[in-house]
C-alpha cells in the first residue's frame, strides 16, 4: 500500500492496489471493529499484521498476537460480548485448535458482531494438509462467507458483521491463498465513526451459561436462528443468479473457484449457461436452490477439495424432489489446488468444447519438460541460525550425505521455518503432522522402541502456542527424550511476529515482557536444560551427543536471533545513528589453492552463499562465498575441515572509501 | 474487453513480489480498467520458487464492466495465456513455459541459482543454450541478460536487478499502460533514485 496510507485514511472514491488480506482487514475497519487478533499463520497473516502495524493511527483499535488460535477466538468473543465488534483470523488448521471455542459460539451467540477470517491452502505450499474448514459448520453451524475477488474480499467482510449481529452467529470469512495473496484494484467505502467505541459487558446468563438443560435450550435456538438465516439467504445480495441463456445446463460456484469458473467460461467462449454464485456456502437454502433448478436438467457443482457445495446440494435435490442430474467431483480433482487450468479442463470436458490450441500447447510442453528439470525446493536463509542446528544435530548422530552414512535417532520434526529440514540435503525428519505433535508422538516412540534415541524439535512461537503441556507430560511420565527447543525469538515463517522470546523489537526497543525460557523450563521439572548458540556448531554438536547419552527428558535450547531480523536491526540502528560503526569488518573467503572439494560446507551444510564458479584459466569448477550474499555467520568457516576458508579483516573506513571509488569509475 | 497478462517468476527473495506490485500501481488510472494477479508466496523460505501474476483487463465501456458474465476474473494465468514472462532465473524460465504462446515475449536472467538437487550431484542444471532452445520451440522472442552482473556493476548490489528487468520489459514488449506511470511509482516509492536509474538502465538495454 503507498505513501498516503489509503489503508486507514481512505474513503469512498479512493482506489488503491491490496493484498486480498489487507482488504478484509480494511473490511473490518470500515465495519468498526474494536478488536483484531490472530496467531500468525501462511496465509492469513497480513490480515491482522496490517492492523496491527496501523493501529497507533486509528482510535479504539486494540490488536492481538495471541499465543495459540484457541485464545484468539476466545479474545474475539469476550470482545464481541462486551459490545466490540471483533475480527479473529487464522489459517486453515487453526480452526482445528479453535475448535472448542467455535464449538460454542452457535450455543451462547455473538453480541457485537464476530469474523472469523480463515485462510485456507489447498496445494498446502505452507501447511501441512489441505483441510478445508466448511466442513466444521455442518456441526458448528458457523455461516461462511466466501468472497471471489478482492473487491468483495472488502464488502463481504463489512457486511458479515451485520449478518452476524442480525442472527447472532460469529461469521466465517473463507479466503484461500488464491485470494489472501491476490494483489489488485481495491474500490474503498467510509469508515464507521470510532469514536463511541466502547466496551459494555452486560451479563446475559439465557445465552452465555451453557450446562446441563441450558445448552439443551440453546442447542435448539441456534437451530431455529440457522433457519431464519436460511429463509434470509434466499434473496440476499449475496447469493446471485445469471440467467441470460437458453442452456439446460447450470453452474454453482463460489469463492475463488468462482472466478476461475468465469474467466474460464470466457476463454472457451460459453456465455449461455444457467449460473449460481454462492456467496454463503453455508447454510444453503433449499428453496434458493430449488428456483434454481427449474428449467436445468444438468447441474455441474465447481469447487475445489471434497465437495462441500455437492454435499449439500445433493441432499437438497433429493428433498425437493429434483429429477436431473448433477456433477462435480468427476470433473474437478478432490486433492490439490483447483486451478484456473484445472477448471478450463473440467468444464471443456463436461461441455465437450474443444480447449483453445495455444492451451493444449503448453499443457503438453510443460508436461514434456517437467520431468527433465531438476526440482527446486526452499532452504534456510543464508546465515539461518536453523541451518546450523541441523548440521551439529546431524553431525552428532552420525548422518552424512557425501559418506552417504544414514542416521539412526528418530528425528521428530514440528511446524516452522525450521520444518524445511525435513528438505534435503538435510533429510532431518522423520514424521511431521500438526503444532507440537513432534514430542508427544516422539515420546510414545522413544517409550516402545527402546533401541531408537529420540530427538524432538520445536520452534519458540510453537513451544509457547501449546508445547508447555506436553513438555510438561513428557516430564510428568518419564519420558525418556531429547527436545531441542529452535529459540530464533520470533514467529519467523509467518512475518517476524513477536513470541515471549523477543527480546528487542527491530526498533532497538526491549520487550516489555521477556520470559526466560530456560528458567519456565527448569520450573516444569526439567534438570537436564542448557541453552547454546547454535552458530558454535561444533560445541552445539558435542552438546547434542552428550545429552543423548542421559537419561530422562533432556533440553537443549538453540538461542540465536533470526538473522533476518538482526539485520534489519542492525541497518536501521546505522541509519538512525547516522554513522558507519567504527569496529572493523570481516569477510570469508575460500582458499582455492587449499579447497579439496570435500563437500564439508558446499553440500552438508549446504549455505546458498558458497557457489560453484567456473575457473577461467583451468575450465574446471571452484568453490566460492559469493560476498554480495554472505552474512558473515562465520559457520563454513567453523567446520571446514582443511582451514581452506580464511577471515579476512580490513578496516571498514578504508574499504568504505575503495568501494565509492570503484562505483564512481564504473557508474 | 482487452487483456494483457504477465507471469512474473523466480526465486524468494528476488523481489518477484515487488515487480508485480510495481506494476499494478501503475494502473491505477482509468476507470474502466481493472488489475489483479495473485502471488505464489510460501512462507519465509529462500531460493523456492516464486511467482506472481499482472493481469490488466480493459473494458470496451461501462456496461461490459458491469456485465457479471465479463466482470469477474480468475487471479491465475491460464497455459498458453502470458502476453509477457519476465523470470529472473535461467531454470525457473522453463517452469515458466506452461505460461507461453507464439506471441509471448520473453525476458530472463542467465545467472543461476544452484538448487540443492544438482548441490548434491543428483541432477544436472541444464546449459543456457537448452534453455533458449526449448523457449525457441514455443516463441521466437527472447531476451536474455546477465542482470545480477549488471546490477552489481551498476549499483554494487543485486537490489536493482528487479526494475532493471521491469525496464527491460517496456523495451521490448508493447506494453499496454504508461512508461511514466511506472517511473512515478518508482518515484514515490523507497530507493526511488536507483530505482528510477536502474529502470532506465533496462529500458535501454
Amino acid at each position: 500500500m503507498s505513501k498516503s496510507n489509503l489503508f486507514i485514511n481512505g474513503s469512498e472514491g479512493d482506489k488503491a492496489i491490496v493484498l486480498g488480506n489487507e482488504a478484509i482487514a480494511r473490511g473490518a475497519l470500515e465495519a468498526g471493529i474494536g478488536y483484531a487478533s490472530m496467531y500468525p499463520g501462511t496465509p492469513a497473516s497480513e490480515i491482522i499484521a496490517v492492523l496491527d502495524k496501523n493501529k497507533k493511527h486509528v482510535e479504539n483499535l486494540y490488536t492481538e498476537f495471541s499465543l495459540n488460535e484457541h485464545i484468539s477466538l476466545h479474545g474475539a468473543i469476550g470482545a464481541s460480548w462486551s459490545g466490540i465488534r471483533s475480527l479473529c483470523a487464522m489459517k486453515n488448521v487453526g480452526l482445528n485448535v479453535a475448535s472448542e471455542p467455535a464449538q460454542f459460539l452457535a450455543y451462547t451467540g455473538v453480541k457485537a458482531g464476530l469474523v472469523l477470517a480463515i485462510g485456507s491452502d489447498p496445494g498446502a505450499p505452507s501447511s501441512s494438509n489441505e483441510q478445508d474448514d466448511r466442513w466444521y459448520s455442518l456441526h458448528n453451524y458457523m455461516p461462511i462467507m466466501e468472497p471471489s475477488n478482492i473487491q468483495e474480499a472488502k464488502d463481504f467482510t463489512k457486511d458479515a458483521f451485520d449478518v452476524s449481529e442480525e442472527f447472532s452467529f460469529g461469521i466465517v470469512l473463507m479466503a484461500p491463498s488464491r485470494l489472501c495473496h491476490n494483489a489488485g484494484a481495491l474500490r474503498f467505502g467510509n469508515i464507521r465513526d470510532r469514536k463511541n467505541i466502547k466496551g459494555d459487558f452486560k451479563k446475559d446468563p439465557e445465552n452465555y451459561l451453557n450446562l446441563f438443560s441450558l445448552a439443551v435450550k440453546n442447542h435448539a435456538k441456534y437451530l431455529e436462528r440457522n433457519e431464519l438465516l436460511k429463509k434470509y439467504l434466499i434473496e440476499s445480495k449475496f447469493n446471485k443468479t445469471i440467467n441470460d441463456g437458453s442452456s439446460k445446463i447450470g453452474f454453482i460456484s463460489s469463492g475463488v473457484i468462482y472466478a476461475h469458473l468465469m474467466e474460464a467460461f470466457d476463454i472457451l467462449g460459453v456465455y449461455d449457461h444457467k449460473i449460481l454464485k454462492l456467496g454463503f456456502s453455508f447454510p444453503i437454502s433449499n428453496e434458493l436452490i430449488k428456483r434454481f433448478f427449474e428449467g436445468i436438467e444438468k447441474v455441474v457443482i465447481v469447487e475445489e477439495a471434497e465437495g462441500f457445495l455437492e454435499f449439500q446440494i445433493k441432499k437438497i435435490a433429493y428433498e425437493t424432489g429434483f429429477k436431473g442430474s448433477i456433477y462435480g467431483k468427476e470433473f474437478f480433482s478432490r486433492t490439490g489446488e483447483l486451478t484456473l487450468d484445472d477448471v478450463i479442463s473440467g468444464v471443456s470436458r463436461f461441455l465437450e468444447k474443444p480447449l483453445p490450441a495455444s492451451f493444449d500447447f503448453a499443457v503438453e510442453k510443460d508436461k514434456e519438460l517437467s520431468n527433465k528439470l531438476p526440482q527446486r525446493s526452499g532452504t534456510f536463509c543464508i546465515g539461518c541460525p536453523h541451518r546450523a542446528t541441523f548440521y551439529s544435530i546431524l553431525k552428532a548422530v552420525g548422518f552424512s550425505n557425501t559418506e552417504e552414512k544414514e542416521r539412526d535417532v528418530v528425528i521428530a520434526g514440528d511446524i516452522g521455518c525450521y520444518t524445511l529440514g525435513l528438505l534435503p540435503p538435510y533429510n532431518a525428519m522423520d514424521f511431521l503432522t500438526c503444532m507440537n505433535a513432534g514430542l508427544s508422538i516422539g515420546q510414545a516412540i522413544s517409550n516402545f522402541d527402546k533401541s531408537k534415541k529420540v530427538i524432538a524439535l520445536v520452534g519458540d512461537s510453537t513451544f509457547y502456542h501449546s508445547g508447555i503441556p506436553v513438555l510438561l507430560n513428557a516430564v510428568q511420565n518419564g519420558a525418556n527424550i531429547l527436545y531441542i527447543i529452535l529459540d530464533n525469538s520470533w514467529t519467523a515463517m509467518t512475518g517476524h511476529q513477536k513470541t515471549p522470546s523477543t527480546q528487542k523489537d527491530i526498533d532497538g526497543k526491549p520487550s516489555a515482557n521477556v520470559l526466560n525460557l530456560k528458567d519456565l523450563i527448569k520450573s516444569l521439572g526439567v534438570s537436564y536444560v542448557k541453552s547454546l548458540d547454535p552458530n558454535s556448531v561444533k560445541r552445539f554438536s558435542a552438546q547434542i551427543k552428550s545429552a543423548l547419552k542421559e537419561p530422562g527428558v533432556k533440553v537443549l535450547i538453540a538461542k540465536r536471533e533470526c538473522v533476518l531480523q538482526e539485520i534489519r536491526r542492525n541497518k536501521s540502528m546505522l541509519k538512525n545513528e547516522a554513522k558507519v560503526a567504527e569496529t572493523g569488518e570481516s569477510l570469508y573467503e575460500i582458499q582455492k589453492s587449499r579447497c579439496v572439494k570435500c563437500n564439508e560446507c558446499f553440500v552438508e551444510l549446504a549455505c546458498p552463499a558458497i557457489i560453484l564458479k567456473k575457473d577461467e584459466d583451468t575450465g574446471g569448477d571452484y568453490y566460492y562465498i559469493d560476498p554480495a550474499s554472505c552474512v558473515k555467520c562465520g559457520v563454513c568457516y567453523e567446520i571446514c575441515p582443511n582451514s581452506a576458508i580464511r577471515k579476512v579483516e580490513f578496516d571498514l573506513k578504508s574499504e568504505f572509501k575503495l568501494k565509492k571509488g570503484l562505483s564512481e569509475v564504473t557508474v | 474487453m482487452k487483456k494483457f497478462n504477465i507471469a512474473i517468476i523466480g526465486l524468494g527473495g528476488q523481489g518477484i513480489i515487488t515487480m508485480g506490485t510495481v506494476m499494478k500501481n501503475a494502473a491505477l488510472n482509468s476507470d474502466l480498467q481493472d488489475v489483479s494477479g495473485s502471488e505464489r508466496r510460501g512462507g519465509a523460505q529462500r531460493e523456492g520458487y516464486v511467482e506472481t501474476f499482472v493481469k490488466y483487463i480493459f473494458y470496451e465501456n461501462a456496461a461490459e464492466m458491469n456485465s457479471p458474465r465479463k466482470n469477474m476474473h480468475s487471479p491465475m494465468i491460464e497455459s498458453g495465456g502470458a502476453n509477457a514472462l519476465i523470470s529472473l532465473e535461467p531454470l525457473e524460465t522453463l517452469r515458466g513455459i506452461k505460461y507461453l504462446n507464439k506471441n509471448s515475449i520473453v525476458i530472463f536472467n542467465k545467472t543461476p541459482y544452484i538448487p540443492i538437487s544438482v548441490r548434491m550431484g543428483k541432477t544436472k542444471y541444464p546449459e543456457i543454450s537448452f534453455i533458449v532452445s526449448e523457449l525457441q520451440k514455443v516463441t521466437k522472442h527472447i531476451y536474455y541478460y546477465d542482470i545480477d552482473a549488471i546490477s552489481l556493476e551498476k549499483f554494487n548490489s543485486l537490489t536493482q536487478k528487479n526494475i532493471i528487468a521491469l525496464g527491460i520489459l517496456f523495451a521490448k514488449a508493447d506494453i499496454p499502460i504508461e512508461r511514466s506511470a511506472v517511473e512515478s511509482v518508482l518515484a514515490e516509492g523507497k530507493g526511488a533514485e536507483n530505482n528510477l536509474k536502474a529502470f532506465a538502465l533496462g529500458l535501454n538495454l
